[in-house]
């Protein structure tokens, strides 16, 4: 019997790189392609939507750009956010959770906003969302610190006691509950009044959000943070080994503290810019980014230009795949899905071909 | 070394992102939009909350529906149809399918969920030339954003009946009735009520047990409601508000009778099926979508909000099987004729008895209070049906006869 073996390539070469990354897309367009061209469309002219995001022959272009940036403003910081817990090695998996409570905090001010300054709302519900998802955030890594707990499975639970925290709010008719529209026979929830709705600089018909610009600020300074500033060499230095870190005097503990609890904030930050730019909350608020968040990070190898290029792709690619199917009838959402999920799947494995290589046993011991 | 790598990698990504996008540039360039020099200029958005390609279930209703509707008034669907589908009942995203849809020139657009009533009730402001319409809400304004649904519980009385005389011809008693939700929400619960009165108006000692699955869907839920109804409860028809057929499937299983909801089930369940409430929404389709092509600035006279029962034919029940007993059709018939007619409805102070062997089949009328299961008096005898807004909006109560189980 033959035995293979996987082996991590000695040199990383660009060119290969490259390389492998085209071929990988290029495949699962090419499966995408076929299974469009197996439902009457042509494929070229349906990537060509997609990757347009559906601006083409669109009345309200701008629009699309508003709703393109809705989506790739929460998925950035959220990606920034855990890349900065993944570089120390501390699993968060968590972000839907963190981004949960975030949300939840914001709202609770929102809601209650009436009548106040629409600069003053916007900023309590981001401090509001950033310091209830930090003190999550330092809790479970308090844990991990003091009773050498799992982060992984105290981070993944957040997530699902969070999202039936919400299914809760939402689906039950209360007095106390000042999230759900009074008149409505059926629990709904409620439009924040305007002092809780994000403003921004109107360019022409086209709105740009003042969470864009905080977005692409927080960018620059986590880049400075972890590149120039000695916390975030300390992230480093955890992350490669904690007994290095240690050796050096560092306080272990203290860092993985302070990084967990800007990371979650982050989050929080995120999830109040989100529902203050769409003047709501809801179950779904999340979109997922706490997921998408993890495969942003990873296939940017926690670098910072990396996530916020990587960022800008996904969101191309799930807003243009929404708004192409929307074109075709005999398209659903499904396709859009599976073709998101081809893609990524693609460039993961293209990925892992660029760094690992198989050999034979044999070779493998001559090598 | 490594972060060279990805920013190269992302850069190869950006690349073949914008190769995409020179590719299509030049294709649209061309031939302008889509669509737009078509001798028909009107376009129909659709927001759904499942997937279009669904072959049965709530959205599959309202696909058939807008697809025979388009077809009816002479347009394409291939062609004059948008759709977004798996659109939860989130503001922000019905906003942006909505904004999809203006963008790619829809003139209407139907939501089919009831959440979905918020992001409705402001996109109608912000795109004044385009007409919004609504399923199950209760929002409107007076010139371009309606609501829509129907009298199903007319349906549901209908086929009360036929589980009436099922029960009536297997000298049992007890009925059951898987439903999506109780007495929270109006839906259900007139839903339930009405299909209680047409038991008894046949078999005056039937009982209605309800199992609440509480959600809307949930194929194993549904499963077990009906199997715990048949099997502890001794039930012999089992009907339905829920989106799937396995309580028909069980009862099929079992040996005992059913009806479905919302469409046809007898394929499902062949030895079991009864007839089933369904909905012809291609009826309120086709006839918003005229309205809107025909005269947009006057749709909310000429349409406005529908509520419209069995004599529009936008509710109905499905073709009686040979399940049924030989005096359903007769009784049915002579129902449908009262309510079409306008002279009788569910919901009033009167109450309909059937009585006679089958091609002899007559009703009577007689003035009775409708009470609540609690005894409490909803409408004097001889009294008026209930407001519409109280069967669609605040019906909170279960009518004498239905029991609540679980």
């Amino acid at each position: 019997m033959r035995r293979y073996h996987l082996v991590r390539r000695a040199d990383s070469r660009i060119g290969r790189t490259i390389a492998f990354y085209a071929v990988g897309i290029l495949v699962s367009l090419l499966i995408g392609a076929v299974i469009l061209f197996a439902l009457g469309i042509n494929p070229l002219d349906y990537y060509g939507k997609m990757f347009t995001i559906g601006l083409v022959g669109n009345r309200y272009g701008y629009k699309s750009i508003e709703g393109f940036l809705k989506i790739f403003v929460p998925l950035l910081i959220t990606s920034l956010a855990l890349s900065l817990s993944f570089k120390m090695r501390f699993w968060n998996i968590g972000g839907e959770g963190e981004f949960l409570i975030g949300a939840i905090t914001a709202s609770v001010i929102a809601f209650n906003s009436e009548g106040m300054p629409n600069f003053v709302t916007v900023l309590l519900m981001c401090l509001a969302a950033m310091i209830s998802s930090g003190i999550i955030g330092i809790a479970i890594a308090a844990l991990k610190v003091r009773f050498n707990t799992n982060e992984t499975l105290m981070t993944l639970m957040i997530n699902y006691i969070m999202l039936y925290v919400i299914r809760y709010i939402g689906e039950t008719k209360a007095d106390w509950n000042f999230f759900l529209r009074e008149d409505s026979e059926r629990p709904k929830f409620g439009t924040f009044p305007d002092s809780a709705v994000m403003t921004g600089i109107p360019i022409g018909q086209f709105k740009l959000l003042w969470s864009v610009i905080i977005a692409v600020a927080l960018t620059v300074i986590v880049y400075i943070y972890l590149k120039y500033t000695k916390q975030g060499y300390e992230i480093s230095v955890v992350g490669d080994s904690s007994a290095t870190a240690k050796y050096a005097g560092m306080s272990v503990g203290k860092i993985v503290l302070r990084t967990m609890f800007i990371s979650s904030a982050m989050i929080g930050l995120a999830a109040a810019l989100t529902v203050s730019a769409s003047g709501t909350i809801s179950d779904t608020v999340t979109n997922n980014v706490g997921w998408t968040g993890i495969i942003v990070a990873w296939l940017s190898k926690l670098s910072v230009p990396a996530v916020f290029i990587t960022s800008i792709l996904i969101s191309v690619l799930q807003y243009g795949c929404q708004a192409a199917a929307t074109q075709y009838p005999a398209i659903d959402i499904n396709y859009a899905d599976l073709l998101q999920g081809l893609i990524l799947f693609s460039v993961l494995v293209a990925d892992f071909a660029a760094n690992f290589k198989i050999v034979k046993k044999e070779e493998a011991k001559n090598a | 070394m490594k972060k060279l790598i990805s920013m190269l990698v992302t850069a190869a990504l950006a690349v073949t992102s914008v190769f995409a996008l020179a590719g299509c540039n030049s294709a649209n360039g061309g031939n302008g939009s889509n669509g737009g020099d078509k001798a028909s200029n009107f376009k129909v958005g659709a927001i759904y909350i499942n997937s279009q390609n669904d072959t049965s279930g709530y959205t599959y209703a309202h696909h058939h529906g807008i697809t025979e509707g388009m077809k009816k008034i002479g347009l394409d669907p291939a062609k004059d149809l948008y759709i977004v589908d798996n659109v939860p009942e989130d503001d922000e995203k019905v906003k942006q399918a909505i904004d999809q849809l203006a963008g790619n020139g829809c003139n209407i657009i139907f939501g089919i969920s009831f959440g979905y009533i918020n992001a409705f009730e402001a996109k109608a402001k912000e795109y004044p030339d385009i007409i919004f319409s609504h399923a199950t809400g209760y929002l409107s304004n007076d010139k371009n954003f309606n609501n829509y649904f129907g009298r199903i519980y007319q349906a549901r009385y209908l086929a009360g009946i036929a589980a009436g005389y099922k029960s009536l011809e297997l000298k049992n008693n007890n009925i059951g009735y898987v439903s999506a939700w109780g007495t929270e929400y109006a839906e259900t619960c007139s839903g339930i009520n009405a299909f209680a009165m047409g038991c008894m108006a046949v078999n005056p000692d039937a009982k209605v047990n309800v199992y609440e699955i509480s959600t809307w869907g949930d194929q194993q839920l549904e499963r077990q409601a009906a199997e715990t109804l048949i099997d502890t409860y001794g039930c012999c028809v089992i009907a339905q508000h829920c989106d799937s057929a396995q309580p028909q499937i069980v009862a099929n299983e079992k040996g005992v009778f059913g009806c479905g909801y919302n469409s046809d089930m007898s394929a499902e369940a062949p030895k079991a099926h009864l007839t089933a409430p369904v909905w012809n929404w291609d009826v309120y389709y086709a006839t918003a979508m005229k309205a809107a092509m025909e005269d947009p600035a006057n749709f909310m006279t000429k349409v406005g909000n529908y509520y419209e029962g069995l004599k529009a034919g936008f509710v109905d029940v499905s073709p009686l099987t040979a399940n049924c007993t030989a005096e359903t059709k007769e009784a049915i018939d002579l129902a449908k004729d009262l309510m079409t007619s306008g002279e009788w409805d569910v919901f009033s102070g009167v109450k309909l008895s059937f009585s006679g062997a089958a091609g002899s089949v007559g009703v009577a009328k007689t003035d009775a209070a409708l009470k609540t299961n609690e005894g409490a008096e909803i409408v004097a005898a001889g009294g008026k049906s209930v407001e519409d807004g109280v069967i669609q909006g605040t019906m909170n109560y279960y009518v004498e006869g239905v029991t609540q189980v679980n």
